[in-house]
């Protein structure tokens, strides 16, 4: 069989489609579900799949079925771009969700906007617009916050050392972690540390021991690192190698929890927006049965950021009523207030000016010999 | 001194990862792009044999490495033989389909998640303390250990091994070496049997250093200037580039900028295509002028 | 034109001017009329997302014309077209950010920084025989990444450096249809820039150097300076595209530049079938589609949304896959098929083209 005969049949069937019919909320998404960074956004679009399921099953939003269509773009902006366009004017979709790299926000943000319906940024980093004053149709439920993390991180650091801080940075190479490190250089003297210089890693390293050899050097009694999980805990292990017997303080990804218990030191704090699983609250016995149930691949542990944004989306569409268009959407979630039953220290919060949240929220995990325990509970910081 | 120790470690990665594209680039002259993609395949197999026979490592890691073994051999049975004989461009640009290949199905089978070979295999990682002060993990020591035995074990074979010499012959003059006897076919496939196995090796013991993610693939291709630097067709050229490639990384991260250690492989390799194409101890080629 | 079945019998040329014609018989014209009109119809039919992949494919030829002149004529395999596309566009959005530099200046820029960086790396590895070019167009590629990441972060721009609408002479460039037409008019300029190079002195001299380096050498070819040579022009057209890419996603960022890029553009001239124009065409139409094809494919198996974490790695694997079958069972790619296709209908009921030396 000719394979240009083979092309030719699945390019006629693909390109046929297929009809979507209009009687349910149509919600799209394009994620990074393969490629490097995939196991950041793949797990949440998983429990984002998993939540709207149970929604479905349970009769639906104001007696509307929920059609999540998710698209794949490999963190390339390119296919964001072409997923963007199918999602809008293929599919219909009256809400858009980016969870996916932030080269993919700008084709991504100007489609939307072409289309005049709300994009949501669900596990992906929160661009600045919908930080104070918000543009009025980028939303963002995502966890970590540029800046407010390394406040919150440095607060944290300033309550808990005994001594002088000499605090040393970590970051991975990509634009987003380094300017999150230089911030928080600068942060540190005015909270009377003495910062080092950040230290960029750049991805392929065979071995981190160097990067940690001058971190040593150069005297650091602390380290504070937010990068992607892989640059943050290896350069803690690599220091661990060298004997460095300093605290190290690093940002709750969906790993650390599991990481937590694997590591097993005392002196490893992650902070983060989200409770860990170790609480074992009512909401997280929920999302467990929910994950056993759908015999998902990912460990519950990594279910909360596509919770939290399933539970947004429900509110936000049950405001939005029916026949709900974009406008509506947006208009309900200009004005929306989520109460998240426990997985972050407050309710999602947005108005018209505020698409991030008023309050950010943020708690220390540690180990302590035996068991992941709070090193600091919940505090918060107000959104201005 | 831990300086030292440092650019020891990492001048045994790329030494362990370079010797096996200088032995299929010196019996075929061909590069072989999908050694890193290789490499890792040997770390998923780790994985694979600790997940199946997790009371036994011994057991575990031997499985492995045998497997291994088998998968460069049949990589050449069955895909690089049919291209013995057509140009070397394209048998160059199938090793580069194969790597994709591999990537795909590796991320199927496994997914892309981060994996800890060593926490299945019930092995700890601790540091151990060396005279002079510096410090080294216990799989580092291992992996510099393995690859002196595997030199060693390399320059004995070809120099006195029947089927090393055979190799050697192969590399030099394939035709005469046809006509001589020797099984080209045989002495190819050998050759990539013992690339991927000593690739693999690299791949297991840096996963049990430090946990198995995919940018190994991108290390092995780091691991490429240092074979280029030494010359691409000399075993003792791989450990010289890499002692030269890990010592500049090294020193870089070190007193000028952490950043840089990810381009200044690269930095040396074009310098020496400048100044010394042919590498340190390659064979001289033909200069054209421009 | 070598060995070119005849399209029409009782056909003679009988001046230079004809030979020289791009088009050489009625069927050809009439042809490359009928192919014209339906490129400038089809965005007036096509839906948004249709006239977006179109526009994806012309971007994608742009790029695969270049690669099929540096390896498929000139015979040099290179990995570093990521790099290139992303000298040009990082030219492209840095002039645009730090100089408001219009976009007719952006582009000739880039396409100077391609040839610069074509030189640069090209110098050292073309005095070589040998595959030398692959290691140091890897070299340029990290080289390249590492200083577009500097910059993005040195000047604040972490997620990517958002480019304004171009606008000449008061008319603003934007929209999927303009976009189209933009993007045609260089896929077609870049392609009549191909074969007019390959029809000249450079053209003939790529061949000879592809077909035995020391005889072409011996007739007084200098090898090396047409292989620098050919790698300049395709570095060039390369970082034009990679200027175009940016103005048409109106964004650049260093992530969108990996090496995977670099392997789709080889698998372009590959697929498409080496030595042949039509062939970087056809491969780059079937690259840019062929993830879309795959995901229509595993869409329609039923439980299809279990299956979208997994499709990126079945693209790759079948990626994989195809190149491989392409390079083993059918090195002349798609225009080898295409072609075979043709002689089948043009020698029926007869099997096999007259013995070289018959009259053609």
């Amino acid at each position: 069989m000719r394979p240009s005969i083979i092309i030719a049949a699945a390019l006629a069937a693909g390109l046929t489609g297929s009809a979507h019919a209009q009687d349910a909320y149509v919600v799209g998404i394009t994620a990074a579900l393969t490629g490097p960074p995939a196991s950041t956004y793949a797990p949440a679009m998983e429990a984002l799949r998993i939540y709207i399921d149970g929604v479905n099953a349970r009769g639906g939003i104001n007696g509307k079925k929920v059609n999540l269509v998710i698209a794949d773009d490999s963190a390339e902006p390119s296919k964001a771009a072409a997923n963007a366009k199918k999602l809008l004017t293929q599919d219909n979709a009256a809400l858009l969700i980016n969870a996916s790299l932030s080269s993919t926000y700008a084709p991504v943000v100007a489609e939307a906007k072409n289309a005049g319906v709300p994009l949501l940024f669900a596990s992906s980093v929160c661009p600045r617009e919908v930080y104070p004053p918000a543009n009025e149709g980028q939303f963002c439920t995502t966890a970590f916050a540029s800046t407010y993390d390394s406040r919150a991180a440095l607060a944290f650091v300033k309550d808990t050392a005994k001594d002088t801080v000499k605090i040393g940075f970590s970051a991975m190479a990509i634009p987003l972690s380094r300017g999150e490190m230089e911030f928080a250089a600068k942060q540190a003297p005015l909270l009377g540390m003495v910062a080092l210089p950040v230290e960029v890693i750049p991805p392929p390293t065979a071995d981190y021991t160097p990067f940690a050899t001058k971190l040593k050097d150069g005297g650091a009694n602390w380290v504070f690192s937010w990068a992607p999980w892989v640059t943050q805990v290896r350069t803690f292990e690599a220091l661990r190698r060298l004997d460095w017997k300093g605290d190290f303080i690093t940002w709750a990804h969906l790993e650390a929890e599991g990481e937590l218990k694997r590591i097993k030191d005392g002196k490893f704090f992650v902070i983060g927006a989200n409770a860990l699983f170790e609480d074992n609250l009512p909401i997280h016995k929920e999302i467990i049965e929910a994950n056993k149930k759908a015999g998902s691949k990912y460990p519950p542990e990594q279910m909360t950021e596509g919770w939290i944004a399933g539970m947004v989306i429900e509110a936000a569409l049950k405001g939005a009523g029916w026949p709900a268009t974009p406008a509506k959407i947006q208009a309900s979630m200009s004005n929306l207030k989520v109460d998240l039953k426990g997985l972050r220290g407050g309710p999602i919060e947005w108005t018209k000016d505020n698409h991030f949240r008023t309050k950010q929220f943020y708690r220390v995990y540690k180990w302590d010999g035996s068991k992941i325990v709070v090193a600091k509970d919940w505090y918060s910081y107000d959104v201005k | 001194m831990q300086l030292t120790v440092n650019i020891v470690v990492l001048a045994s990665i790329y030494a362990l990862i370079a010797c096996g594209y200088v032995l299929i680039y010196r019996v075929s002259r061909v590069l072989n792009l999908a050694h890193g993609e290789l490499m890792m395949l040997g770390a998923y197999l780790l994985l694979a044999t600790a997940n199946s026979f997790s009371g036994n490592p011994a057991v575990a890691i031997a499985v492995a490495v045998a497997l291994s073994l088998t998968v460069g051999v049949m990589v050449y049975v069955f895909l690089m033989r049919k291209m013995t004989g057509e140009m070397v461009l394209a048998a160059v640009l199938t090793t580069v389909a194969l790597g994709i290949l591999l990537r795909g199905v590796m991320v199927l089978i496994w997914s892309a998640q981060q994996q800890y070979p060593g926490q299945a295999l019930g092995f700890s990682n601790p540091a151990i303390a060396l005279p002079g002060g510096g410090r080294i993990s216990t799989f580092a020591a291992i992996l510099v250990l393995m690859t002196a035995l595997t030199y060693a074990a390399l320059f004995v074979f070809l120099r006195f091994g029947t089927w090393g010499v055979r190799m050697r012959a192969a590399g030099q003059n394939p035709l005469l070496a046809a006509q001589r006897g020797i099984n080209l076919h045989a002495v190819y496939a050998l050759a990539w049997g013992l690339s991927t196995l000593t690739g693999s090796i690299a791949g297991m013991l840096i996963a049990l250093d430090s946990g198995l993610t995919n940018t190994m693939v991108i290390i092995g291709l780091k691991a490429f200037p240092a074979a280029l630097v030494g010359g691409l067709d000399s075993l003792v050229g791989a450990l010289a580039g890499a002692l030269i490639i890990a010592a500049a990384e090294v020193l870089s991260i070190q007193y000028i900028d952490p950043l840089l250690s990810d381009v200044v492989p690269f930095l040396v390799l074009i310098a020496m295509l400048v100044v010394r194409p042919w590498g340190l101890f390659g064979t001289r080629e033909e200069l054209d002028r421009v | 034109m070598s060995d070119r079945m005849p399209r029409a019998s009782g056909y003679f040329r009988t001046g230079y001017a004809q030979e020289m014609a791009l088009t050489k018989t009625r069927l050809e014209r009439v042809s490359l009329g009928a192919f014209v009109i339906a490129l400038l119809v089809y965005p007036h039919l096509a839906s948004p997302f249709y006239l977006d992949l179109a526009s994806q494919v012309f971007l994608a030829s742009i790029g695969a014309l270049s690669l099929m002149l540096l390896t498929g004529y000139a015979g040099q395999v290179s990995l570093g077209h990521a790099g290139l596309l992303a000298a040009g566009a990082f030219t492209a959005g840095i002039l645009s950010k730090e100089l408001a530099a219009p976009i007719y200046v952006t582009i000739p820029a880039a396409a100077v920084t391609g040839a610069v960086l074509g030189v640069i790396f090209g110098l050292p590895s073309l005095r070589l025989r040998g595959l030398y070019l692959a290691v140091s167009t890897l070299a340029l590629h990290f080289v390249v990444v590492y200083l577009g990441g500097e910059y993005e972060t040195k000047r604040g721009f972490s997620t990517g450096i958002t480019i304004d609408t171009p606008v000449i002479f008061g008319f603003r460039l934007y929209g999927g249809k303009i976009w189209y037409f933009i993007l045609l008019a260089f896929a077609a300029a870049t392609l009549l820039i191909c074969v007019n190079l390959l029809r000249s002195r450079s053209g003939r001299a790529w061949r000879a150097i592809q077909a035995h380096e020391t005889v072409a050498e011996a007739l007084g070819i200098s090898v090396a300076g047409y292989k620098l040579l050919a790698f300049v022009i395709s570095s060039a057209i390369a970082a034009v595209a990679g200027a175009l890419f940016a103005y048409y996603r109106s964004f650049v960022s260093v992530e969108a530049f990996s090496l995977f890029l670099s392997i789709q553009y080889v698998a372009m001239i590959i697929i498409g079938g080496m030595g042949s124009l039509l062939g970087a065409l056809l491969g780059a139409l079937f690259v840019t589609l062929f993830p879309y094809l795959i995901e229509a494919v595993l869409l329609k198996l039923p439980d299809a949304q279990s299956y979208a974490g997994v499709l990126f790695a079945v693209n790759y694997a079948a990626f994989g896959v195809v190149m491989i079958l392409f390079l083993v069972f059918e090195p002349q790619g798609l225009v080898g098929i295409w072609r075979r296709i043709q002689s089948y209908f043009l020698l029926w009921p007869f099997k096999h083209k007259p013995v070289a030396g018959a009259r053609k």
